[in-house]
């Protein structure tokens, strides 16, 4: 880390005056605000993984490789598994999101809106719930499956979690893979159309070419957070597992931390190589990012037209779309519906019950959530601030760093927490601020990642202007930075506040008995066997979020406004 | 009548952007369509080059009807603003895009890309980035781009409103040679009155989805047709020279 | 000077109150005995008089204060530990988590837990939190009225209650596929039941180990071990969460799941077609333990309510209540108003002492018999 100190020496040697006062002031600052946010990091994701990392040599007599050569040994076949299914998923997960996204950038006006509408709903997905939901649909016995279709297939094994995976990563992707198409020039697939290309070459060889770097992107994300799910392979592998699953295994069945934590590193290895691909990858993006003159106005490409191209993508998102759809009324009747004998009936029982039950503990889930989106979305644009526009020395270890927790599964960042900060003088078991602090940190990755594409897309000139005319670096970071950042910060908003609404695998362990969320009332009610009544407390949680990020949203149009004007 | 417009309207919700516009041009004129932003003038080169559908109105082009065809099929080329370059791309690569669709042999589409990127004298760039070329070149890429496919109309949307004032000066003169050279017809949008008068054949005044005035551009400084053209224009700062043509504007 | 007078005192109150209460509720009990559901309804009224004197008195002893924090299978515990806080003023917290999750919390907190009472789950899990030091020793009268079997021998857990084991059986899925209703262990060999049977890993779920430990012990090593070979063949997978069989069949994806039977799963069964079946050849079993963690913040209070919950009989009608199930009447023979709804015959005869020390064992080996089966 090094400050270029050439400004400093400007400022002592020129004369004192107030701006010169200010200067000094926001250089210093600037040095807190910077160590400060490096240092929670190191704090946060370093020191935990390095608690996971001592615990995995730790033997019954002293430091051992003893878990390694066990994991090693028993468990490179799981390696293979996670793998197989890290690649199928990506592959899968990528061609179903380009043509989702796709699908929703050809369209216009209400369509799109409700489109894009549904891609935010699903973005919120209840745990248990939404695979309970799949498996009705599409199970042995699945109303799609065997009552429509007649088929009886089994989709416990590795067939199901792929699709399964591949269907609950969509939303993230045809999110980022509509960010990069709203970048591209529209001029230039009207320059396409002008010289003769029809909508399919169009697509061919303009839209997909331009889009590949995001295709990569996609591809590595998908495959290196498929390798760290262990929540679809537990609920639908079946027979089949894989090393996160694994992981799921040894703490909650044996109670083998050591050999978790040793598989965790393992696990850790095929992930940051690809990340560093990933990184190499990124940078490619850079060619659509010219786009400082591009015009954005809607050009619609007419996918009817593209033939069987644009039947194949239309066939995917409409696919995809369809069982969105579908899940989320399904996980909406199954809290109106009453078995009885082979039919079900309407019933509103259930949702007297919900009105019964105790639910402040929803309240503090939005606050929480609440602190997470703006904390998280606060450091998301300050890493992104001092890693992608200042370029400070050592960014990629520490962008590699603020990756590891999408890297393994979040029952070990967990755990990882409780090793980290159950003595003094970090004693914050118990408390409310590991639980933040573990979605804040386990959610940076997503979050910086979009800050820092964002900020990628600023003009430079726009700091030199404000330099130029006597700013500071106060005044770029409010004058340039923030005001580019907005599209970002809703986005990142939106991811934090949704996932820490439904996350539940890495908090469990964190939890207070006192300070419960609303997620673990969903599990109480999944427990004791009342899944009408966590359909419920789902539907409520979606609704909730909704109108959260709805309100954002129109905040973050007002401002929009306000700055046009 | 090589180009004819006929009663072309479009409106946005309650907006008529377009209203019922006539006019026509002749094989191997240069007309500049002259207006202030929102009157109009880039949706109706929309409209002309098949990006957006007319709400009524016709559109023939060498006596054939061109209102309905989708773009590609259009035998028009546009020049555009960003100059909307494919950024994948190398420079011949981009030049040769459109001869693709017309079955034309990969030598001999090169062969006609470099006599075009020479017109434009940007032959020694042929195998390079785009991405790598600063604004004016890819201009000239964009406009060999647009030319090689021999439209029968060229659309030019603002094409030098990006670059710096000398550049934009020598472009215009370069551009105004090839099209004589050429014979091109050429349809040109601009908000810059001096560009447009010294491109024009013609010039329009477009406001409000209509043109006020359509005349040779030294007709109209003489004779503004209306107050809102005499406002618009400020005829009493420009010089003319001996003969009757416009020597330049004096700036304010 | 002044604890030891105040032990002493609660000492002496405590088997004095508890003599009073045991031979009250033989009295009022007594000319009820032929309808026990009018002892029932009368017994708890007739007492409570005397009674919340009697927990008044024992409840001023210990100095008890804050909050305690409770891990429990279920929230649906409240009730209990709200009583608790109305007698002693201890605020009780409760949080559900399985046994392994809290074992696993343990385990990485190193001696310091965040949590003061555990409340529920699998013994073998309490066994081996034993094992690693990380329960804290409770020691009370009432102690001694509970059956040996089912409390640890030095104090460290004992048991709330005993979850026995069934088949969930799916009978519109099985008249579907024309397979009979199996009665018994033995009869899920049956070919016809093949792909039509779920489990869950014995690793996550204590009842499911329980069946394994069971069967081993009733049928001995060998025999028992070739039974689980064959009955792999049967099985469809093993679930990795300890209510999958429960869910799988429910949601028709199964037909038959080998599961933990309690009022949870009788609630959600209720009106559909699933039947509970108890295999003729003997239901295992296994006791839930309660235990206090070591070095936890309100210790004594977690303590307390252990002594509370056993000493009191009416505490536990109430736990027997909420969970809906009766075997407290083995735990602790002497209470009345609870009478068992089986004959204890049909219990399978089991050995705790080897759940804890052969759990490594048997998980290895039962996990290589399951690694057997390719993947589906």
């Amino acid at each position: 880390m090094k400050f270029g100190s050439s400004e400093k020496a400007k400022v002592i040697r020129g004369k004192v005056s107030s701006d010169t006062f200010f200067r000094v002031f926001s250089e210093r600052a600037d040095r807190i605000v910077c160590y400060g946010l490096l240092g929670l990091i190191l704090l946060f994701i370093l020191y935990p993984m390095v608690c996971i990392f001592i615990r995995s040599l730790m033997g019954e007599a002293g430091i051992t490789f003893g878990h390694y050569a066990e994991v090693w040994g028993k468990y490179r076949e799981y390696l293979f598994n996670s793998v197989a299914v890290g690649v199928s998923t990506a592959v899968l997960c990528t061609l179903i999101s380009v043509c989702t996204a796709l699908f929703i950038y050809t369209r216009n006006g209400k369509l799109k809106l409700f489109l894009l509408g549904v891609i935010l709903v699903s973005m919120v997905a209840p745990p248990f719930v939404s695979s309970l939901a799949y498996i009705q649909l599409y199970g042995r016995r699945g109303w799609i499956t065997y009552r429509l279709l007649g088929l009886s297939l089994n989709p416990y094994n590795a067939v199901g979690v792929v699709l399964m995976q591949s269907i609950s990563f969509v939303p993230m992707n045809a999110l980022f893979l509509l960010g990069l198409l709203a970048r591209i020039d529209t001029s230039s697939l009207k320059a396409a159309r002008d010289l003769g290309a029809g909508p399919s070459e169009v697509l061919r060889d303009i839209i997909l070419p331009l889009l590949k770097p995001g295709i990569y992107v996609t591809l590595l994300l998908s495959f290196v957070r498929s390798l760290a799910d262990f929540g679809t392979p537990v609920i639908i592998g079946g027979r089949f597992s894989t090393i996160a699953s694994e992981i799921y295994l040894k703490i909650v069945g044996y109670s083998d931390l050591e050999t978790a934590s040793a598989m965790n590193m393992f696990l850790l290895v095929p992930s940051i190589a690809f990340f560093f691909l990933y990184r190499h990858l990124m940078e490619k993006t850079g060619m659509l990012s010219d786009s400082q003159r591009a015009s954005s106005e809607p050009f619609s490409l007419g996918l009817s037209k593209c033939r069987l191209m644009g039947a194949a993508v239309a066939a995917a998102a409409l696919l995809f779309f369809a069982v969105m759809i579908l899940q989320y009324i399904c996980i909406f009747a199954s809290g109106f519906m009453k078995r009885r004998g082979h039919g079900y009936v309407f019933t509103m029982e259930y949702f007297e019950e919900l009105m019964r039950y105790d639910l402040s503990t929803m309240t503090r889930s939005v606050i929480y959530a609440l602190i997470v989106a703006l904390v998280g979305t606060f450091f998301a644009i300050l890493f992104a601030y001092f890693t992608e526009w200042r370029r400070l020395k050592g960014r990629s270890f520490f962008d590699c760093l603020v990756t590891i927790p999408y890297m393994i599964p979040g029952t070990c960042f967990g755990i990882g927490y409780i090793l980290a900060f159950n003595h003094e003088p970090l004693k914050l078991t118990g408390t409310g601020i590991i639980v933040i602090a573990n979605m804040i940190f386990k959610q940076l990755p997503t979050s910086t990642k979009l800050c820092t594409a964002a900020i990628s897309q600023i003009p430079r000139a726009q700091e030199y202007a404000v330099r130029d005319l006597g700013g500071g670096r106060f005044s770029v970071l409010r004058d340039v930075i923030l005001p580019g950042l907005r599209p970002a910060f809703f986005g990142s908003f939106s991811y934090n506040f949704s996932t820490a609404m439904t996350t539940a695998g890495a908090v469990i362990f964190l939890i207070n008995p006192g300070k419960k969320l609303a997620v673990f009332k969903l599990f109480d009610a999944v427990y004791s066997g009342e899944y009408a009544v966590a359909s419920l407390i789902s539907m409520l949680i979606i609704v909730i979020v909704l109108v959260v990020e709805g309100l954002v949203y129109l905040l973050s149009l007002k401002g929009e406004k306000r700055n046009v004007s | 009548m090589y180009l004819e417009i006929k009663e072309l309207s479009k409106s946005f919700g309650e907006r008529k952007i377009v209203d019922r516009l006539s006019f026509t041009l002749e094989k191997g004129e240069l007309m500049c369509i002259l207006g202030s932003s929102g009157c109009g003038k880039t949706t109706t080169l929309n409209m002309i080059g098949g990006f957006l559908t007319a709400d009524s109105g016709r559109i023939y082009l060498d006596g054939e009807d061109i209102t309905d065809l989708p773009p590609e099929e259009r035998p028009v080329a546009t020049v555009f603003q960003s100059y909307a370059l494919f950024p994948h791309m190398t420079v011949m690569e981009n030049v040769t895009y459109g001869l693709k669709f017309k079955k034309i042999k990969k030598s001999e589409a090169r062969e006609r890309g470099l006599k075009y990127l020479r017109m434009t004298g940007m032959t020694e760039y042929a195998d390079v980035s785009v991405q790598s070329l600063s604004g004016g070149q890819q201009q000239r890429v964009a406009l060999s781009r647009a030319l090689v496919t021999e439209p029968k109309l060229c659309l030019l949307d603002e094409p030098f409103s990006n670059l710096d004032a000398s550049l934009r000066e020598r472009l215009r003169f370069e551009l105004k040679k090839l099209q004589r050279e050429l014979g091109m017809t050429m349809l040109f949008v601009t908000h810059d009155q001096e560009e447009a008068m010294i491109l024009s054949d013609r010039m329009a005044v477009m406001d409000s989805g209509v043109f006020v005035q359509c005349d040779e551009p030294r007709n109209i400084y003489k004779a503004p047709a209306s107050d809102f053209v005499r406002d618009f224009l400020k005829p009493d700062r420009i010089l003319f020279s001996e003969d009757g043509s416009i020597m330049k504007k004096i700036s304010e | 000077m002044k604890k030891r007078f105040l032990a002493g005192l609660m000492a002496a109150l405590m088997a004095v109150s508890f003599a009073g209460c045991s031979s009250d509720t033989a009295e009022t009990a007594a000319p009820s005995e032929e309808t026990t559901a009018a002892a029932e309804t009368a017994a708890p009224a007739e007492e409570t008089g005397e009674e919340t004197e009697e927990s008044s008195e024992a409840s001023e002893t210990p100095e008890l204060s804050g909050t305690m924090k409770v891990v429990a299978t279920s929230e649906d515990y409240v009730t209990l530990f709200d009583k608790f806080t109305e007698e002693t003023g201890v605020k009780v917290e409760l949080l559900s988590m399985s046994s392994g999750e809290v074992l696993s919390k343990l385990r990485a907190e190193g001696g310091t837990p965040s949590a003061d009472l555990w409340f529920g789950g699998g013994i073998d899990a309490f066994m081996s939190a034993k094992d690693d030091g990380l329960l804290e020793q409770v020691q009370f009268d009432a102690a001694s009225e509970l059956a040996d079997e089912y409390k640890d021998s030095e104090g460290y857990w004992y048991s709330k209650g005993i979850t026995i084991v069934g088949f969930l059986v799916n009978e519109a899925l099985t008249e579907e596929l024309g397979i009979e209703t199996p009665g018994s262990w033995t009869d899920l060999l049956d070919e016809s039941y093949q792909g039509e049977i779920v489990m869950s890993n014995p690793a996550v779920s204590g009842t499911n180990y329980a069946v394994v430990n069971a069967l081993l012990q009733t049928m001995g090593d060998e025999e028992g071990w070739n039974y689980f070979e064959s009955l792999n063949n049967n099985i469809a997978y093993y679930g990795k969460r300890g209510s999958d069989p429960l869910n799988k069949v429910t949601s028709d994806e199964f037909a038959i799941g080998i599961s933990y039977i309690d009022r949870g799963v009788e609630a959600t069964i209720e009106g559909s077609d699933i039947a509970i079946v108890y295999p003729a050849d003997g239901i295992p079993w296994v006791p839930e333990g309660v235990a206090v963690f070591k070095n936890s913040e309100n210790v004594e209070a977690a303590k307390y309510f252990v002594e509370w919950l056993f000493s009191n009989d009416d505490n536990l009608r109430m736990l027997a209540d909420i969970d809906k199930k009766d075997g407290l009447k083995l735990i602790k023979p002497s209470i009345e108003g609870i009478e068992l709804g089986y004959d204890t015959a049909i219990l399978m005869k089991e050995d705790l002492s080897l759940f804890g020390s052969e759990r490594d064992a048997v998980l290895e080996k039962f996990e290589a018999i399951m690694g057997d089966k390719a993947e589906a």
